[in-house]
């Protein structure tokens, strides 16, 4: 296109990090032909705190808050999968009770993670009325967090070998509550966005990733399900009790921007019955395993990985022995996704550049860790 | 709470000496195992002394000094109570499937050892056959998703660095990693051609070890600023240790501290 | 011809309109009038930390065993303390708590073996100097004081 016009040159535009739909503090140079974008090029690091680096020094106990600190509209999901590769190492499994306990509060915070996109993505293409109503549901979810474990959004709930804290009086029947009240709210939601003719047309075909494209970046969670591939690590392999919960993996096949709000919204849906289930049967005992007051793995090394709500998160620990771990990689679903910013920009308009960022679903925390 | 109270040895780790505790998928019976592990990296050992797999049981020469004696009683003593309370080297198994003999048949002695550690698998080759391994694993045994590409630093050992290759297969539903040693200053080849994945990954590799990549398109810094001067996951560096004439020049601050 | 109709009549934006109309009524809000009126804190908040004195006798409960400190990933707990020479048990002199570096985990809680050190549901911290998140014994036992602001 760039060719037909002698003499047009390329503008190059600088978005972010201060850019407000950028989620964060993400930098994307546009290389853009008129309003086309030629390409993109994604400067990240701004929020880089050396989380790895921190691990180093801390005991295996003292870096499990650090990890809310990444995805931190996810800590729960954060703290689970780090609690789960030191278990693996460890070689103990959490008792019965705690696995249910986790399973209630990460797929909650996989509903609270995803409000937060669908209110910030719709506030993205220019629908504001969503993110107040997505706030004022996500308020339920943290304010179970609050009263489970004192802490709203960093919440540091589990620890290694199990929980912490006990559930409180009137946990059950909250997460029922809420349960109840949720699936109202999201019929709301899709009656303000889904048949929506302005929404759909900002989002149909816009930044498409075939499921090829998705193996080939590594783009995992709902990005990848919304290009047509079933596949949940909940379910290929599941961790902390999945497997006995009954839910779909909700897919779609053009993997658009659109699929990918379809798929999110069908995952809350799934989430709760997910709750549903869990609460109805949480089993009596303990809530921690014997795992010591000093955690020290043997020598060894474990890959562990988790459906976050933004993707595969995974945690390779290396353990030599000591009571600090040797080396704590994190594999962040944020930063892997966003690196197909790229594929799905190029030759779309400067105004979808802001939707396929949306849609992205990234948290800049967990990007720079 | 009421663990935290209980007066038992604060400072010694609970004594797992109750195997029907442990998960039984988990630990692939370590027991009968265990010896075989001892056994079979000390064979491959003597033909490739610098590249020794640190998956192996043979401890390396440096860094477990305690390693010997440690491995030594563990061999003398039941296996059974050796496995939980690990050797200074990982305890880990061999590997061996039809993926491993297949993968042996195409590589032959590029690939070092087949391990097995906590249930999950993973193969140490040499660092010149680490994309040729990729590939094939791609292309004929469906490997296609690449999770990772990370690095850890072993200091003291004559290779340092161990880069380590998460792959997955949605059609196997099987995910095993590949790590190779190299020396300082080698510079492994890029595995962008074969996952495009690869090319932030390994940026990040470069940036947190100063890992060069051959061939690797755009070989920069990603997380810290271009003119950084350290690695920070390199062990000499320390927490405290940090470019301070960076944060002094561009921060006007004294230390990032 | 009902996707027409529906198109024609706006029907999709009518649909999401009536959503927010619903939201209008004096019902649904929900916002809270934060400084007037005072949110409700979850029993298990974890926020200012607070050093625990015995009611009956007004001592700390303190034993000054330094668990807290030692657990802290932070390391932002110093606790200060001397050897009794009469009863030769450790008594607490000083205890400092830099609520600036402090993540509000829990872990210096759950070390406390006797339930001395409390993070408590007190979440108005701030202060006008870096100083002043700095809180020494007496603070911590007294509690904090309600920010006095400037204006």
């Amino acid at each position: 296109m760039a060719d037909t016009f002698l003499d047009s040159t390329e503008l190059v535009l600088n978005m972010g990090p201060q850019h407000p739909s950028t989620h964060g503090v993400l930098r994307v140079i546009l290389k853009l032909d008129g309003e086309r974008v030629l390409g993109t090029e994604c400067v990240i690091g701004y929020l880089h705190r050396g989380v790895e680096k921190i691990a180093e020094n801390r005991t295996w106990q003292m870096f499990a808050p650090y990890v809310d600190r990444m995805d931190y509209v996810a800590a729960v999901s954060n703290g689970l999968g780090y609690c789960l590769a030191v278990e693996k190492l460890l070689g103990v499994e959490a008792p019965p009770r705690a696995q249910a306990v986790r399973v209630i509060l990460t797929e909650l915070n996989r509903i609270a993670s995803h409000l937060l996109w669908l209110g910030t993505h719709a506030l993205d293409i220019g629908a504001i009325t969503p993110l107040f109503y997505c706030m004022r549901e996500r308020e339920y979810v943290l304010n179970i967090y609050e009263k489970y474990c004192g802490a709203r959004l960093t919440t540091h709930a589990f620890r290694i070998g199990g929980l912490q804290y006990e559930t409180y009086e009137g946990f059950e029947k909250e997460c029922l509550e809420f349960c109840d009240l949720f699936e109202k709210k999201i019929d709301e939601y899709e009656e303000l966005l889904t048949g929506n003719r302005i929404w759909q047309q900002r989002l149909t075909g816009v930044g498409i990733l075939t499921a090829e494209d998705c193996k080939e970046y590594g783009v995992t969670g709902p990005m990848l399900r919304a290009a047509g591939v079933k596949w949940d690590i909940r379910k290929a392999q599941p961790y902390s009790g999945y497997e006995k919960y009954d839910f779909e993996i909700p897919v779609r096949e053009n993997g658009d921007t659109y699929d990918r709000y379809i798929v999110r919204m069908q995952e809350m849906r799934q989430s709760v019955r997910i709750v549903r289930q869990a609460v109805a049967d949480i089993p009596a005992g303990p809530i921690l395993a014997k795992v010591g007051k000093v955690i020290k793995p043997p020598v060894g090394e474990a890959y562990v990985s988790i459906e976050a709500p933004k993707g595969e998160l995974g945690y390779y620990v290396v353990s030599d022995g000591s009571t600090q771990p040797y080396r704590v990689r994190i594999r962040p679903p944020s930063f892997v996704n966003l690196q197909a910013l790229d594929k799905m920009c190029r030759g779309a308009l400067v105004a979808d550049v802001v939707a396929i960022i949306g849609t992205t679903d990234i948290v800049l925390g967990e990007v720079d860790r | 709470m009421p663990d935290d109270t209980k007066p038992e040895g604060a400072s010694a780790p609970e004594p797992t000496s109750e195997p029907a505790a442990k998960p039984g998928a988990e630990q692939p019976a370590p027991a009968e195992a265990q010896p075989a592990a001892e056994a079979a990296p000390a064979a491959s050992a003597p033909e490739k002394p610098p590249a020794a797999p640190a998956a192996g049981g043979q401890p390396a020469p440096k860094p477990a000094p305690a390693a010997k004696p440690a491995a030594a009683a563990g061999a003398a003593k039941p296996a059974a109570a050796a496995a939980p309370k690990a050797p200074a080297a990982m305890a880990a198994t061999p590997w061996e499937s039809d993926l491993t003999r297949a993968l042996k048949e195409e590589f032959g002695d590029q690939i070092l050892d087949f391990s097995s550690y906590a249930g999950q698998n993973f193969l140490a080759a040499k660092p010149e056959a680490a994309v040729p391994i990729l590939e094939s694993l791609k292309e004929i045994h469906d490997f296609d998703y690449l999770v990772d590409v990370t690095a850890v630093h072993w200091p003291d050992k004559p290779e340092p660095f161990e880069i380590v290759y998460i792959v997955y297969s949605f059609a196997r539903n099987e995910r095993i990693r590949m790590k190779i040693r190299i020396p300082e200053g080698y510079k492994p080849r890029t595995a962008v051609p074969v996952h495009l994945t690869a090319n932030w990954l390994e940026r990040e590799v470069y940036d947190m070890f100063g890992v060069e990549f051959e061939g690797h398109p755009d070989m920069r810094r990603i997380l810290l600023p271009e003119e950084w001067e350290t690695f920070p996951l390199r062990k000499e560096n320390s927490i405290l240790k940090m470019d301070q004439h960076w944060v002094q020049e561009n921060l006007g601050i004294e230390s990032g501290q | 011809m009902k996707q027409l109709l529906r198109k024609v009549f706006l029907a999709d934006l009518i649909e999401g309109l009536r959503v927010t109309f619903r939201h209008q009524h004096p019902k649904q809000i929900v916002t809270e009038q934060y400084p007037q009126e005072r949110p409700k804190i979850g029993e298990r908040y974890r926020g200012a930390p607070r050093l625990n004195i015995n009611p009956d006798n007004g001592e700390t409960l303190c034993i000054a065993c330094d668990l807290c400190a030692l657990a802290c990933p932070e390391n932002l707990i110093v606790v200060g303390w001397e050897r009794n020479p009469e009863t030769k048990k450790k008594e607490l002199v000083t205890f400092t708590y830099d609520i600036s570096r402090c993540m509000f985990c829990g872990l210096c809680e759950d070390a406390c073996p006797v339930d001395a050190l409390e993070l408590t549901q007190d979440f108005e911290m701030a202060s006008y100097t870096r100083e002043g998140a700095i809180l020494d014994r007496q603070t911590l036992e007294n509690g904090l004081l309600p920010t006095r602001y400037r204006f």
